[in-house]
C-alpha cells in the first residue's frame, strides 16, 4: 500500500482511497477512516458542541441521563446508550459496565482492587469501575488494535 | 486449545440433543430423555439467573460467587424437588453439586481475569513505548 500526503490550503481534511478492486480490506480501511471522523453532539450550558471520538473519554448513564466526559469537560448527551453502541465498531469505544462506555484510546491501566473489583485508570487520572463480564470485550479491542 | 475445548462442549451438547431428539421420536419419552431435557432447562435457568447477577450487581468476585452459589443452589433444589431428584433426606446434596461446579468456575474466572488484565496492560505499555 502506498501512502501519500499533501498539504492543500483552504480545503477540509480529505482522504482519498484509490483501489484496484473493492475487497474486504479496502472496505475495512474505508470504515476505519469513516469511524475516525465520528462525533457526538453534547450540550453544555445551552450550547451544542461536536465531540469527536478521539476527544471522548467515557460515556456514563447517571439516573437515566447520559453524559459524555472528555479530558476536562462534561456534556449532556440527548441520545441513548444504544445510539453509541450502534456506531462503536472499529473505534476504541467499549462497554465496561451496564452504565458506562469507555474509550480505550485513553486507558492507562486496568487494576484489580483488593476487594477484586476492577478499575480502569484513564490518562487524566479518572478511575472507572469495570464489570468483570466486559473484560473480554476490552481484551478483544486490544487484540484487534495490536494483533 | 480454549477454542477446541469450547467447540467440543458445544458439539457434545448438540450431539446429545440430536441423539435424544431422534430417540424421543422413535421410542417416546424415557427417563434418560427426561433427565437430559431437565438438565438443559436447568442450565438455561441458572445461566439466566447468573446473567442478571452479573448485569445488575457490582459485587467483588467472591461476593458475586457467593450470590451465585445461593441462587444456583436454590434453583437446583427447587428443580430437584419438582423433577423428583431430591427427597427431604438428601436435598443438601444440591449444595455440594453446585459448590463443586462453582469452586471450579471461580478459579477459572480468577485466573482468566488476571491473565486478561496482564494482556491489556502489556498492550497499553507497548503502545506507550512505541509513541
Amino acid at each position: 500500500m502506498r501512502i501519500e500526503k499533501r498539504e492543500v490550503k483552504g480545503q477540509p481534511l480529505t482522504v482519498i482511497i484509490e483501489y484496484p478492486e473493492w475487497n474486504e480490506s479496502v472496505e475495512g480501511l474505508y470504515k476505519k477512516i469513516g469511524r475516525m471522523d465520528l462525533s457526538f453532539t453534547g450540550k453544555c450550558e445551552n450550547r451544542s458542541v461536536n465531540i469527536g471520538v478521539s476527544d471522548l473519554y467515557y460515556v456514563e448513564n447517571v439516573e437515566r441521563k447520559l453524559f459524555i466526559y472528555t479530558r476536562n469537560e462534561v456534556y449532556r448527551f440527548d441520545g441513548a446508550m444504544a445510539d453509541i453502541e450502534n456506531v462503536m465498531d472499529e473505534t476504541g469505544l467499549v462497554r465496561i459496565s451496564r452504565t458506562c462506555i469507555m474509550n480505550t484510546d485513553h486507558l492507562r491501566e486496568i487494576r484489580q482492587m483488593r476487594n477484586s473489583h476492577l478499575e480502569a485508570v484513564m490518562d487524566n487520572d479518572e478511575k472507572l469501575i469495570v464489570s468483570r463480564k466486559y473484560l473480554p470485550d476490552i481484551k478483544k479491542i486490544f487484540k484487534r488494535k495490536n494483533p | 486449545m480454549k477454542r477446541i475445548l469450547r467447540d467440543t462442549c458445544i458439539l457434545a451438547a448438540l450431539m446429545i440433543l440430536c441423539v435424544f431428539t431422534v430417540s424421543m421420536i422413535w421410542v417416546g419419552m424415557t427417563d434418560e430423555i427426561k433427565l437430559v431435557i431437565c438438565l438443559f432447562i436447568l442450565s438455561f435457568v441458572i445461566s439466566l439467573a447468573n446473567y442478571f447477577i452479573d448485569e445488575y450487581t457490582t459485587l467483588p468476585i467472591l461476593g458475586c460467587y457467593a450470590v451465585k452459589y445461593i441462587s444456583a443452589s436454590g434453583i437446583v433444589m427447587l428443580f430437584g424437588f419438582i423433577a423428583g431428584w431430591f427427597y427431604k433426606s438428601n436435598f443438601w446434596m444440591a449444595f455440594i453439586y453446585v459448590g463443586i461446579v462453582l469452586v471450579m468456575a471461580y478459579f477459572v474466572d480468577a485466573f482468566r481475569t488476571k491473565r486478561d488484565i496482564e494482556f491489556i496492560n502489556s498492550k497499553i505499555k507497548s503502545k506507550t513505548v512505541r509513541e
